[in-house]
């Protein structure tokens, strides 16, 4: 095999690692702020399910929660998985990453003082005008640093695909080095996730420039 | 009148912070409150600015009450739609400023008469440059809060609740954050207010320009008003013990 088909091989699971990566992002970082909001929540109810949700996302490994998410639905209900394993995949890691995120932003939303609230309340600002135009965007910019660490650890945990035998860029190096007999695909992998995250690394660090505005 | 306080009871816990305050201000008054510390002065403007619920007593704006007891004695309010109708008339000056630093000045000047009194942008805008002209600091629109003094700061502060047009604006300490070279320039701010006859509540610890500048001195002491009438009556010849003691301690 040539370096040339190999790496074309792997394109194809560089592709679906970054699918699996974006739509992980895009369904956690908003579940997220659902799941901080809720915990914040009058119901205590409420609070209790979500506060055993995130300890249990975070007291166990990503992996086990992808092959529980994946066979659970064949063991619980006898459900036929056979389409199951993508929505499975994206379903744990959303769940899981969803977690984490939540604990960044309720983080953020505890630091900002509560002068803050009080001078939104005073000037009349309803609860959503507070926390979307004064809370929020203060938010935003304390959590970056975290957010990144969480994108960073998000790229190289996108290879535990390969728990639900999804083929991605790990999962296809493995294979192709066993059946080639070559180091080449290991190396080709690590340079993408190396890539993959310089680039997130260059993208949040304009995000944070862009915030510098103000103190 | 502009606003009446009757009767205001407030605990925190079994803490009795206020018991049994009233006092009422006329329309172009200003009252000062003093107190020593942990009197209940701070928690009293929070009543009347609706950031602190009272547990019993009335809460009267313009002749409307906000809040009323009823039989069983507890307080109640009106509902949220009209609370804001109350929060309207009345504006807060914090200690600590508590600008939106995410915004700049005129930005903090204009986005609550946009999007909370429904104001045109034009409008809110050329109030808040008036204001800030007021306040002296006009060429400092496009700044942001942190690279201004603090002197500075609490100027925006007053002129972000002046942006609101209320009928009443409360203080509460409005220097004590403020290096002592800062604070002359923002009690000079409040003097000029009281000039055209603002409506004003200030809780201060500056005795001299409490003096000056209020037609009415409060002072609080365990959650009661001790005593209360001219300045220079409270000042020069108060004629309650505490207050006797109380303002020994600003004399040197
Ligand atoms: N949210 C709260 N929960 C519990 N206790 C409170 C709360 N707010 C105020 N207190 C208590 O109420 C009392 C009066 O506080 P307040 O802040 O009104 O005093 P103050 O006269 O403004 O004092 P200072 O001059 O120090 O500002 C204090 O004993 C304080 O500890
Ligand atoms: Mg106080």
């Amino acid at each position: 095999m040539t370096f040339s088909t190999m790496f074309s091989t792997m394109a194809i699971g560089m592709l679906r690692s970054f699918g699996v990566f974006a739509l992980t992002l895009l369904g956690s970082m908003p579940l997220g702020m659902i799941v901080a909001l809720l915990k914040k929540s009058r119901f205590a109810l409420v609070r209790v399910v979500v506060s055993a949700y995130i300890s249990l996302i975070r007291g166990t490994p990503l992996m086990l929660q992808l092959l529980v998410w994946y066979f659970g639905p064949f063991y619980l209900f006898g459900m036929n998985i056979g389409s199951w394993r993508f929505p499975a995949l994206i379903l744990g890691f959303v769940l899981n990453y969803a977690a984490y995120f939540a604990e960044i932003y309720r983080g953020g939303i505890e630091s900002i003082p509560v002068g803050q609230y009080e001078a939104a309340e005073v000037l009349g600002y309803n609860r959503t005008q507070t926390f979307m135009r004064i809370i929020l965007p203060q938010v935003i910019k304390r959590i970056m640093p975290s957010v990144t660490n969480e994108v960073i650890t998000l790229v190289k945990d996108t290879s535990l695909a390969f728990t639900l035998a999804y083929q991605e860029v790990f999962s296809l190096a493995k294979q192709i080095s066993a059946s080639q007999t070559s180091f080449m695909p290991f190396l080709i992998a690590g340079v993408f996730y190396f890539v993959a995250n310089y680039l997130v690394e260059f993208v949040m660090g304009r995000i944070e420039k862009a915030l510098d505005y103000y103190k | 009148m502009i606003l009446e306080m009757k009767n205001i009871k407030k605990h925190f816990g079994d803490h009795e912070v206020l018991k049994d305050i009233s006092f009422n201000v006329d329309k172009g008054e200003v009252v000062s409150i003093i107190g020593p510390s942990g009197s209940g002065k701070s928690t009293l403007l929070r009543c009347a600015t609706f950031l602190e619920t009272i547990d019993g007593g009335e809460i009267v704006y313009m002749g409307k009450h906000a809040a009323r007891t009823n039989a069983q004695g507890q307080a109640v309010y009106v509902d949220h739609k009209e609370l804001r109708e109350f929060r309207g008339y009345c504006g807060l000056v914090f200690q600590q400023f508590n600008l939106f630093p995410h915004y700049d000045i005129l930005k903090n000047l204009i986005d609550a008469p946009i999007h909370v009194q429904g104001r045109s942008k034009e409008e809110a805008t050329a109030t808040a440059m008036d204001l800030l002209g007021k306040m002296g600091i006009a060429d400092r629109a496009n700044a942001y809060p942190y690279q201004l003094s603090g002197g500075q700061q609490q100027r925006v502060a007053i002129a972000r609740a002046l942006a609101m047009k209320p009928q009443i604006l409360f203080f509460d300490e409005p220097t004590s954050a403020l290096d002592p070279e800062l604070t002359g320039e923002v009690l000079k701010v409040i003097r000029q207010l009281a000039d055209e006859h603002m409506t004003m509540v200030v809780v201060t610890h500056e005795m001299p320009f409490a003096k000056a500048v209020s037609n009415r001195v409060l002072f609080m002491d365990g959650g009661v008003v001790v005593e209360q009438g001219d300045p220079h009556d409270v000042f020069d010849n108060p004629q309650e013990e505490r207050t006797k003691q109380f303002l020994r301690v600003f004399e040197r």
